[in-house]
C-alpha cells in the first residue's frame, strides 16, 4: 500500500507538469499510436489470468485505520474469489489530487485499473473518454442496475446506456440541528421554509458566541453546493441545458448568492469568522455546540459531532425547501434536499486487467462489504440489499439521510460543471472575504463578480 | 564538440517551452487531454482573453502579476538585510557559533507545505497566535483577519521570509568567508574600519553574490506555489492569488490547459526580464575586470 497522504504539490512537481513542463502532456500523445487499449471486459469471472490490480481511492481522513481495515477485508475476499490475484491501493486526500491523477493518467494512458471519483468528477472522467462504459452484461455481473440505490445512477453517466461509474458510497445531504439550542430558543420544529430558517436562526444568535447557523464560503465546494440548492428550489439553473452556457449572472443566481451571503452580512445569523471557513471548520463549529443548524450536511460530520459538545444533542432532519421571500415552492422549483452525491468506481480504459477490475468492483459493491463500509467508515451504502440484510444502516441518524437521498436531484452531467464550480466558488469567496473584513458587501459588486465568473466560464468551455 | 550540449539543451529546455507555446494556442481541455494533438487550434485567443483589457481573464492575470511582484519584491527586500546581518554576525568568532549557524538553517529545511500549515495556524483569526498576542498587548483585535483581505499578503510575506532567509544568509556567509583577512588589516591601517570597512571592502567584494542572491530570491518567490496553495487553497484572496496559483487553478482544476499554458508563457516572459538584466550586469562586470 502506498499512501500519498499529502495534498500539496512541490514547485518542482508543478513546473514538471505545468506549462514549461508540458512535455509530460506531449509524451503520451507521441506514444498514443503505440498504446494498447486492451480488450472489453467479459461478463464472467471464470478463468481470469491472475494479476495484481491497482486501485486509487479517496482517503478517509476521519477514519484512516478503519479504511485500512475495510481494505484488508476487501482484499481477503477478492483474493479468495480470485486465486492468485490481488490488488494494491493508493489514496488521494484532496479534489486537486484526484483531478491531477485523472489528468496524468489520461494523458499518459497509464494509471490505476480502478479509479474512484466523486459524483461531480464523473462527468469530467466521462468527457476524457478514458473510462470503460459499464455494459448491461457487466451490470448483470454486479447484480443488475436495480441492485443499486437508484438516484445514484443518475451521476454514473450521461444516459442509461453510457454509464461509466458504479456507485460505491452515498453522501446524502440533510439539515442537521442542535436540539438543545432549539429547545433553549423555544423552537418546536425544524424550519420548512427559508423564512422560517432565518427566523429560527435569529432566535438562536446572540452575535457573540451563539449563532443560528454557519457557512464555509472559503471551501472549494460549499459555495456551489448551497447556491445550486437555492437556485434549484427557485426553479432556476446555473447552466443551460446544452452545458455550454453558464447562467451565473442571471437574476435568480444573484438572488441565490445574495441570500447565502446575507446570513453573515444582513441577517447576522452566521459569524463573520465563517468568511475563512472551509467545510471541516464548519463541522468543527457545529460540533462545538454553539451553532443551531448546519445546512445541507452529509454524514461525514457524524464522527466529529459524536466527539464534540453537540454529541447526543443533534439530529438530521429534512431541510427547508421553500425559497426565501415566498410562501410556497415556485412553479418550476424542486423540493431538493441536495444533489446526488457519492463516490463511484470506474474501470480505466487502458487497464490490461479490465475483467479482473470488474471482479474487484463486484466485491466492493457486495452487500456485506457495503455494510462494513457503513459500519467502519460511516458511509452510506448504495446497494439496496445492504439495507434489508442490515437494517441498522437505516436507523437514526441514517434514516433521515436515507430519506434525503431520495429527495436529491442530479447536477447537470457536463464536463464543464467542474469549471462552473470553480468560477462560482471564487466569485462567492471574493465577496465573502469582503464581508469578513468589512461586515458588508454591495449587491453591485456581487453582480459584477458573477458576471465576470460567467464570462470566464464561457471562455473556458467554448 | 558543442553539438551534444546544444542538442541536450534543446531537448530539455527549448522543446518543452515550444510545446507549452503550442498548447497555449489550442483549446486543450478535459475532452482532448487524452489526445492533445486533437485539441482545436484557437490561435491567440487565450492571449487575448488574458492580455486585452476587456478579456475575461485580463483582470485575473493583472491581479496575479501584481500579487506575485508585490510578494517577491517585498520578500526579497525584507530577506536581504536580515540575511546579510546574520551572515556578518556569524562570520565573526562568537561562542557557540557552530550551534547557532546550524539552528539558522532549520526554517530552510522544513518542507514548504509544513511551513505553510504552521503559519496558517499562527494566522488563524481568533484562535491564532498572532491575534491572541496582538490582543494581549492591546495592539489589535482578536478578530483581525490575516488569511483573507489585505493582511493576507503580509501573512504570506512573513511566512516566506521566515522560511527563505537562510538561503540568502548561506550565500552571503559563503561570500564573506572568501574575503582574505589581510584586506581588513590593510583597510584598518588606512582608517577604514567598522562601517567604512563594510562599505569599501566587504560590500564591493560580495556585490556579485548579493546580486545573484537578489535575482534568485526574486525568481524563487515569484514562482512559489506551495506556500500560497497550502495557506489559502484554490480560492485565495485577491492579494495572494499569485501567478503560479492562478495558472494551477486554470490548468489543473478547471482543465483549461490552453489558457494555463498561455499564462505560463506570459509568466516566463516576465521572469526573463530580471534574469536577462542580471546576466547583462554580470557580463558588464566581467568585461570591466
Amino acid at each position: 500500500m502506498i499512501d500519498v497522504g499529502q495534498s500539496t504539490m512541490t514547485r518542482r512537481r508543478f513546473l514538471e507538469v505545468a506549462g514549461v513542463g508540458a512535455a509530460a502532456v506531449a509524451m503520451p500523445g507521441v506514444m498514443a499510436a503505440c498504446a494498447q487499449t486492451g480488450s472489453t471486459p467479459a461478463t464472467t469471472s471464470s478463468k481470469l489470468s491472475p494479476a495484481t490490480l491497482s486501485l486509487f481511492i479517496s482517503k478517509d481522513t476521519a477514519h484512516p485505520q478503519q479504511q485500512s481495515q475495510l481494505m484488508d477485508l476487501i482484499k481477503q475476499t477478492f483474493e479468495k474469489q480470485n486465486p492468485g490475484s490481488s490488488f494494491t491501493w493508493d489514496t488521494y486526500a484532496s479534489a486537486a489530487e484526484e483531478q491531477t491523477k485523472l489528468e496524468t493518467g489520461v494523458a499518459a494512458r497509464e494509471g490505476p485499473d480502478v479509479f474512484e471519483f466523486g459524483s461531480t468528477v464523473v462527468p469530467t472522467a466521462y468527457a476524457s473518454g478514458a473510462f470503460e462504459t459499464i455494459t448491461n452484461s457487466m451490470w448483470d455481473e454486479l447484480g443488475g442496475k436495480k441492485a443499486f440505490f437508484q438516484p445514484q445512477l443518475a451521476m454514473s453517466g450521461p444516459s442509461s446506456d453510457k454509464l461509466i461509474g458504479v456507485p460505491w458510497s452515498g453522501n446524502p445531504y440533510a439539515l442537521v440541528i442542535n436540539k438543545a439550542m432549539f429547545q433553549a430558543a423555544g423552537i418546536k420544529s425544524p424550519p420548512k421554509t427559508w423564512n422560517e430558517f432565518v427566523d429560527a436562526a435569529k432566535a438562536m444568535s446572540n452575535g457573540k458566541d451563539s449563532w443560528g447557523t454557519a457557512m464555509a464560503p472559503a471551501d472549494g465546494f460549499d459555495p456551489w453546493h448551497k447556491i445550486w440548492l437555492f437556485a434549484t428550489q427557485m426553479g432556476a439553473q446555473l447552466m443551460d441545458d446544452t452545458g455550454k452556457k453558464g447562467l451565473l449572472d442571471s437574476e435568480a443566481s444573484v438572488q441565490a448568492c445574495a441570500f447565502w451571503l446575507d446570513w453573515m452580512a444582513n441577517f447576522k445569523i452566521a459569524s463573520r469568522q465563517c468568511a475563512t471557513y472551509k467545510g471541516a471548520d464548519e463541522i468543527k463549529a457545529f460540533a462545538s455546540g454553539n451553532i443551531g443548524m448546519q445546512v445541507m450536511t452529509g454524514p461525514g460530520g457524524i464522527p466529529t459531532y459524536d466527539q464534540g459538545a453537540v454529541a447526543g444533542k443533534y439530529e438530521y432532519v429534512v431541510g427547508p425547501t421553500v425559497p426565501y421571500g415566498v410562501s410556497s415552492l415556485p412553479a418550476k422549483g424542486k423540493p431538493a434536499q441536495g444533489f446526488v452525491s457519492g463516490q463511484y468506481l470506474t474501470i480505466f480504459k487502458y487497464s490490461k486487467n479490465k475483467e479482473l477490475a470488474l471482479q474487484l468492483i463486484k466485491v466492493m459493491t457486495s452487500p456485506d462489504i457495503q455494510y462494513q463500509l457503513f459500519k467502519l467508515r460511516a458511509q452510506q451504502p448504495v446497494v439496496l440489499e445492504t439495507f434489508s440484510k442490515h437494517p441498522e444502516a437505516k436507523v437514526a441518524p441514517w434514516d433521515a439521510l436515507y430519506d434525503a437521498e431520495l429527495k436529491s436531484y442530479p447536477t447537470p452531467f457536463f464536463g464543464s460543471w467542474l469549471q462552473l464550480e470553480v468560477v462560482l466558488g471564487k466569485a462567492i469567496n471574493t465577496i465573502a472575504q469582503q464581508i469578513g473584513v468589512t461586515g458588508t458587501y454591495s449587491k453591485d459588486a456581487l453582480k459584477a463578480a458573477l458576471t465576470q465568473a460567467n464570462q470566464q466560464l464561457a471562455a473556458s468551455i467554448t | 564538440m558543442m553539438t551534444p550540449s546544444v542538442a541536450l539543451l534543446a531537448l530539455i529546455v527549448f522543446l518543452p517551452i515550444l510545446i507549452a507555446f503550442y498548447i497555449s494556442l489550442t483549446g486543450l481541455n478535459q475532452y482532448t487531454i487524452g489526445d492533445w494533438l486533437r485539441a482545436p487550434f484557437v490561435g491567440l485567443r487565450h492571449y487575448m482573453d488574458t492580455l486585452e483589457p476587456q478579456g475575461p481573464f485580463a483582470s485575473s492575470l493583472f491581479n496575479s502579476v501584481k500579487a506575485s511582484l508585490a510578494f517577491s519584491l517585498l520578500t526579497t527586500a525584507l530577506i536581504m538585510p536580515i540575511a546579510l546581518g546574520a551572515a556578518l554576525l556569524f562570520n565573526q568568532s562568537l561562542p557557540g557559533r557552530a550551534f547557532f549557524r546550524a539552528m539558522m538553517l532549520i526554517p530552510y529545511i522544513i518542507p514548504t507545505f509544513v511551513n505553510a500549515i504552521l503559519w496558517r495556524l499562527v494566522f488563524m483569526n481568533g484562535t491564532g497566535v498572532v491575534d491572541q498576542l496582538l490582543s494581549a498587548l492591546h495592539l489589535g483585535s482578536r478578530e483581525t483577519f490575516w488569511l483573507i483581505g489585505p493582511n493576507s499578503l503580509w501573512a504570506m510575506v512573513i511566512a516566506d521570509v521566515w522560511a527563505a532567509w537562510p538561503f540568502v544568509y548561506l550565500m552571503s556567509l559563503a561570500a564573506l568567508q572568501t574575503i582574505p583577512g589581510e584586506l581588513y588589516d590593510a583597510a584598518t591601517i588606512d582608517g577604514a574600519n567598522g562601517p567604512r570597512g563594510f562599505l569599501y571592502v566587504t560590500l564591493p567584494l560580495i556585490r556579485s553574490t548579493l546580486g545573484l542572491a537578489v535575482v534568485l530570491s526574486t525568481i524563487n518567490h515569484f514562482n512559489n506555489f506551495t506556500l500560497p496553495y497550502v495557506m489559502f487553497g484554490i480560492s485565495p484572496p485577491e492579494q495572494v492569488n499569485v501567478l503560479p496559483l492562478n495558472i494551477f487553478v486554470n490548468s489543473f482544476v478547471t482543465f483549461n490547459f490552453g489558457l494555463g499554458a498561455a499564462m505560463s508563457v506570459v509568466a516566463l516572459a516576465i521572469m526573463l526580464t530580471p534574469a536577462v538584466l542580471y546576466l547583462r550586469a554580470a557580463r558588464v562586470g566581467d568585461e570591466s575586470r
